[in-house]
């Protein structure tokens, strides 16, 4: 007896000690890997704020596929050009444009000229010329590039043929008269030109070292050459980069940061919110139920209207029972974006949707919207009742077949369309049916024409109300529902080329009346955001037009310690 | 000589039964259920599997509302919150006028879940003003809390908030701005307790009150219950969950009958016949085991041409009876082949036994045990990879529920509303918990080794 509790004993005490042995070498283990962990890639510098190194870490949502400013269209790589590259004139901090490149310029009917500033280098010395903005429009135009983002350089004379391989790229109506002076001749009128420049597609680019690269131009930290305020210095592709300041850069008002680390990406929303808790990021954006967490922890949060509009498409191609006027006027009238904004996506920062023309579109003293006022909306189920009885004579249906609602799978897409499903099973009888895909196919599909209604969005590219007005014309290859219209293609036209601003503008407004009293849209919302800033970062922006996230201005004050 | 007598010859009188039957013989199966009913585990399991067929078939026809039917009133509902709400007019826009009088900010009318009017005074500095609101008070670190709204005019000196209001209390602050939206000093702030508040449309609509009662404004009746509370859309809980238990169970019990009952054939057969056939049968089997089954899934999605907004429910039911069945099969085949050679079917042959008769009598039977036990096991499975795919979005189309896809709904809203994470993921734990469990009693009872352990 003795013997065997002796021995119990001994086992329980080695046992212990086992597991304390075990515990001990898992802990250094943790230590060692983490040791390594620590040091492959880029050191995580810990801290959003690092002011000694005069450094700030940030996020990015997505990885950019590259970085060459003439073939990139996505919102992330918009991002980091905005930092490492200039265009010939630049939005300030107020959205108002600066000379960027050129140190003025001249607009008028049948062209422009810009003069280059003389200080305006690449990084590594050389002097930015006319050259490389002549070779980098070019460059967009040629077929073999296929930049989906060509037409926006449409104004400029023979862009279109060119693109489209019509006619040789030195037919192109720009040319560098000397080193520091670009002419441009115009296709027609474009008094917003200006307007135009400033974005990402009319960066320049250097023919010796985009020659230099390969083809690889933008793929890596070494395959770039900027003229922004920052260098890419370290791009480790999926995980990081660093942005470093660009010592030849002219302008002392940006650049004000020697450093900026993007230590993360991913567009985890909690993920970011996390970080942002952590004080591993300067600043994060809010969703909805993420709210109250904000508000518990007392952080100052901040609202921005992104300038993105997000409307119900239709199928106007004839096969289809939304191309019915009356059908559409059914669905129209049956839902109240109130509702939606409010009680379904209970996003703060987020606009019920009225018009196709955003709240912030400027008219010609002030808002557009109150010199163009349009009748206001309201819930009528008698009214769409009626028009569904109509529309269901005109097409001799007794019932509707099952309407396909194209979305996108986000989680607040899905949100929308499951209400919309229910909101018009309910009022109206119709039974819809939601079809979610990826951004890509959902793209395919809204070209191929493969829907009923489409949930869409559209940004705007530049601070014009063409941005959004010439969005249905039966040439735009964005008008994904083909909408066709004689008169929408004359309002889009004289919107286009009329240089008296008031007709301009009474364009505009009638392209406004024409959606409305067509139905060509339903519109959703206007998207904002709610987001946190760290207290000690001043000059961060955000921006509707251009990068959605600009540090160019950003600067860390030490005294909100 | 001995003399022997006529008593010599009679009959010995039968001794007393030393050695008898005291209990009734038991079959297998009584057997079986006596050990079943001996395990608490597995009979409380049992119960649980029956309460949840209940759930399932009983419970629409108890419960008998639409899974689908929005109520925008009663959104992100916790189980058990009040519903007591006061009648009012039919919102109408508003576009500033009140007779409310005071200084700073102040309400225009009574606060009410429907909308809150706030009015102030204009401040000579400002440029504009940004409206926010708090669910906490705003405290000497100024955190306003949700910025509602930003006007850069100044003459604009009214605000309507109608962003998800729920019966509660709320902190507004209005604070100055300049031209480039830096906020100035000179914050008002105002606490408002907001009232639950209807309309006789929506009550009317919705049959809120009995037909005979004529209700008025200003009068309180009880909003629609919801038992266990409400989803993102203002939906029934408790009846997404049933709507969500049919599509489980239907997978989960479907599939697994299916696919095991072919495995039973695919088995015996392979085993009876036993050789070269035996051989390619069970290459086969290994062959259907190495398909990726994820890929199989979206596979037969596009072969069965299910269309956009179209339940994917049939193809994961094929999809599971295609893939799944080599496991049985091996498993009855391992028994048909152990079986084949025990002495007993020798005899039975010999005695003349035909092919059909020694398989229905003596082999099948002999593995009903492990098919049961295999069943068991494979319907938790069959419903975690059900919500598995919902989860990702393979599975049932909205509106449809399904457990999976409330799960995955459910978890976008974790932090304010716990309640639609919650409730789908008990019910998904406690289904294949009651099933393992109950497998794992009948496999102890149907385990004839252990029979005499006790």
């Amino acid at each position: 007896m003795n013997r065997n509790g002796s021995n119990g004993g001994s086992a329980a005490r080695s046992l212990a000690l086992y597991a304390a042995y075990v515990l001990l070498a898992v802990a250094i283990l943790i230590y060692i890997l983490a040791f390594f962990a620590g040091n492959t890639g880029i050191a995580i510098n810990g801290g959003a704020i690092n002011e000694e190194r005069n450094s700030i870490t940030i996020a990015l949502s997505e990885e950019p596929p590259q970085l060459d400013s003439t073939r990139s269209t996505d919102a992330v790589s918009f991002v980091v050009l905005a930092h490492t590259m200039e265009g010939l004139i630049a939005y300030d901090q107020n959205d108002q444009l600066t000379p960027g490149a050129a140190e003025r310029w001249e607009i008028r009917d049948d062209g422009a000229t810009f003069w280059i500033r003389e200080e305006a280098t690449w990084s590594d010395g050389q002097p930015v010329t006319a050259h490389d903005f002549e070779f980098a429009w070019k460059r967009v135009l040629d077929p073999d590039t296929a930049a989906q983002y060509a037409f926006i350089l449409y104004p400029i004379k023979n862009a279109e043929a060119v693109n489209q391989g019509d006619l040789p790229k030195e037919m192109l109506g720009v040319r560098a008269v000397t080193d520091l002076v670009l002419e441009v001749d115009f296709e027609r009128p474009t008094p917003y030109f200006d307007k135009l420049v400033a974005f990402n597609t009319y960066f320049p680019l250097r023919e010796d070292f985009f020659e230099s690269t390969n083809g690889r131009y933008g793929a890596d930290a070494a395959m770039l050459l900027s003229n922004g305020p920052y260098i890419l210095t370290e791009w480790v592709h999926g995980a990081s980069m660093v942005w470093e300041k660009n010592p030849y850069y002219w302008n002392s008002e940006k650049g004000l940061l020697d450093e900026i680390v993007t230590a993360y990406i991913t567009n985890d929303a909690n993920a970011n919110l996390n970080l942002f808790k952590d004080g591993q990021i300067v600043q994060t954006g809010l969703t909805a139920p993420m709210l109250p967490t904000a508000m518990e922890q007392r952080w100052q949060i901040d609202r921005f209207m992104d300038g993105t509009l997000f409307f119900l498409e239709f199928n106007h191609r004839e096969d289809r029972v939304t191309d019915n006027l009356n059908f559409r006027k059914a669905l129209y009238f049956a839902q109240d974006p109130s509702e939606l904004v409010y009680k379904v996506l209970k996003e703060a920062s987020y606009l019920p949707a009225e018009s196709l023309f955003p709240i912030w579109i400027q008219g010609l003293q002030g808002a557009f919207r109150k010199e163009y006022p349009l009748p206001k909306h309201s819930l009528d189920l008698e009214k769409a009742r009626e028009y569904l009885d109509l529309a269901r004579q005109e097409l001799g249906l007794e019932d509707f077949p099952p309407i396909i609602l194209l979305t996108g799978d986000s989680s607040l897409s899905l949100l929308a369309a499951e209400y919309y499903q229910e909101l018009y099973k309910k009022n109206l009888g119709l039974e819809l049916r939601i079809d979610a895909q990826i951004f890509k196919q959902r793209l395919a599909k809204m070209t191929s024409g493969d829907f009923d209604i489409v949930m869409a969005g559209w940004g705007p590219d530049y601070f014009d109300a063409l941005t959004f007005g010439d969005l249905f014309a039966s040439w735009n290859l964005n008008n994904r529902g083909r909408y066709q219209s004689e008169e929408m293609d004359n309002l889009v036209r004289t919107a286009q080329s009329e240089l008296d601003p008031q007709k301009r503008m009474d364009a505009f407004g009638s392209i406004q009346e024409l959606i409305n009293s067509d139905v060509v849209i339903i519109p959703m919302y206007e998207r904002g955001v709610s987001f946190v800033v760290d207290p000690r970062l001043k000059g961060f922006k955000r921006r509707s037009v251009g990068p959605q996230v600009d540090y160019n201005y950003a600067y860390i004050d030490s005294s909100q310690n | 000589m001995t003399n022997l007598t006529s008593t010599d010859f009679e009959p010995i009188r039968h001794a007393q039964e030393i050695q008898g039957i005291s209990r009734p013989s038991l079959s297998y199966w009584r057997d079986a259920w006596i050990r079943l009913k001996a395990n608490k585990r597995a009979v409380s399991s049992l119960f649980l599997v029956i309460g949840l067929l209940l759930f399932t078939i009983v419970g629409p026809i108890v419960w008998n509302v639409d899974p689908a039917l929005q109520d925008l009133d009663q959104v992100g509902q916790p189980p058990g919150s009040g519903r007591l709400a006061v009648i009012v007019n039919e919102y109408e826009p508003w576009a500033g006028e009140s007779e409310a009088i005071g200084t700073g900010l102040r309400l225009a009318e009574n606060a009410t879940t429907m909308a809150v009017r706030l009015k102030w005074d204009n401040l000579s500095s400002a440029v504009g003003y940004r409206i926010y609101r708090n669910i906490f008070p705003v405290g000497p670190e100024r955190a306003y809390g949700i910025p509602l709204a930003e006007y850069f005019d100044n003459t604009v000196l009214y605000f309507e908030d109608r962003l998800d209001l729920k019966p509660r209390r709320y902190y507004y602050s209005v604070v100055p701005i300049d031209a480039t939206g830096i906020l100035l000093d000179g914050y008002q702030t105002i606490t408002v307790d907001v009232l639950r508040v209807t309309t006789l449309a929506e009550v009317e609509s919705q049959g809120l009150s009995a037909a005979n009662i004529n209700l008025e404004i200003g009068d309180s009746v009880n909003l629609a219950l919801h038992p266990l509370g409400t989803d993102y859309l203002g939906r029934d809980m408790l009846a997404r969950l049933m709507a969500g238990a049919r599509v489980s169970l239907f997978i989960g019990i479907g599939a697994p009958c299916l696919f095991i009952l072919f495995g039973i054939v695919y088995g015996s057969i392979a085993g009876f016949l036993g050789g070269r056939i035996d051989q390619i049968m069970m290459r086969f089997a290994d062959f259907v085991v190495a398909l990726p089954f994820l890929l199989f899934m979206i596979l037969f999605k596009i072969a069965f041409g299910i269309g956009p907004g179209e339940s994917g429910i049939f193809p994961m039911l094929v999809a599971l009876v295609i893939l799944m069945w080599p496991a049985t099969a091996r498993l009855v085949r391992g028994q048909i082949l152990q079986i084949r050679e025990q002495g007993y079917i020798g005899a039975s042959r010999l005695l003349g036994a035909k092919t059909n008769y020694l398989i229905l009598r003596h082999m099948l039977p002999n593995t009903l045990g492990v098919v049961l036990v295999t069943i068991t096991f494979a319907i938790p499975g069959a419903i975690f990879i059900e919500a598995f795919l919902s989860f990702i979005g393979m599975g049932v189309a909205p509106p449809t529920p399904s457990w999976g896809s409330m799960s995955n709904e459910g978890i976008k809203n974790m932090l304010t509303s716990p309640h639609e994470l919650i409730l789908p993921a008990i019910l998904i734990s406690v289904t294949v918990l009651a099933f393992n469990l109950l497998g794992d009693g009948l496999r102890d009872a149907l385990d004839a080794r252990l029979r005499n352990q006790e």
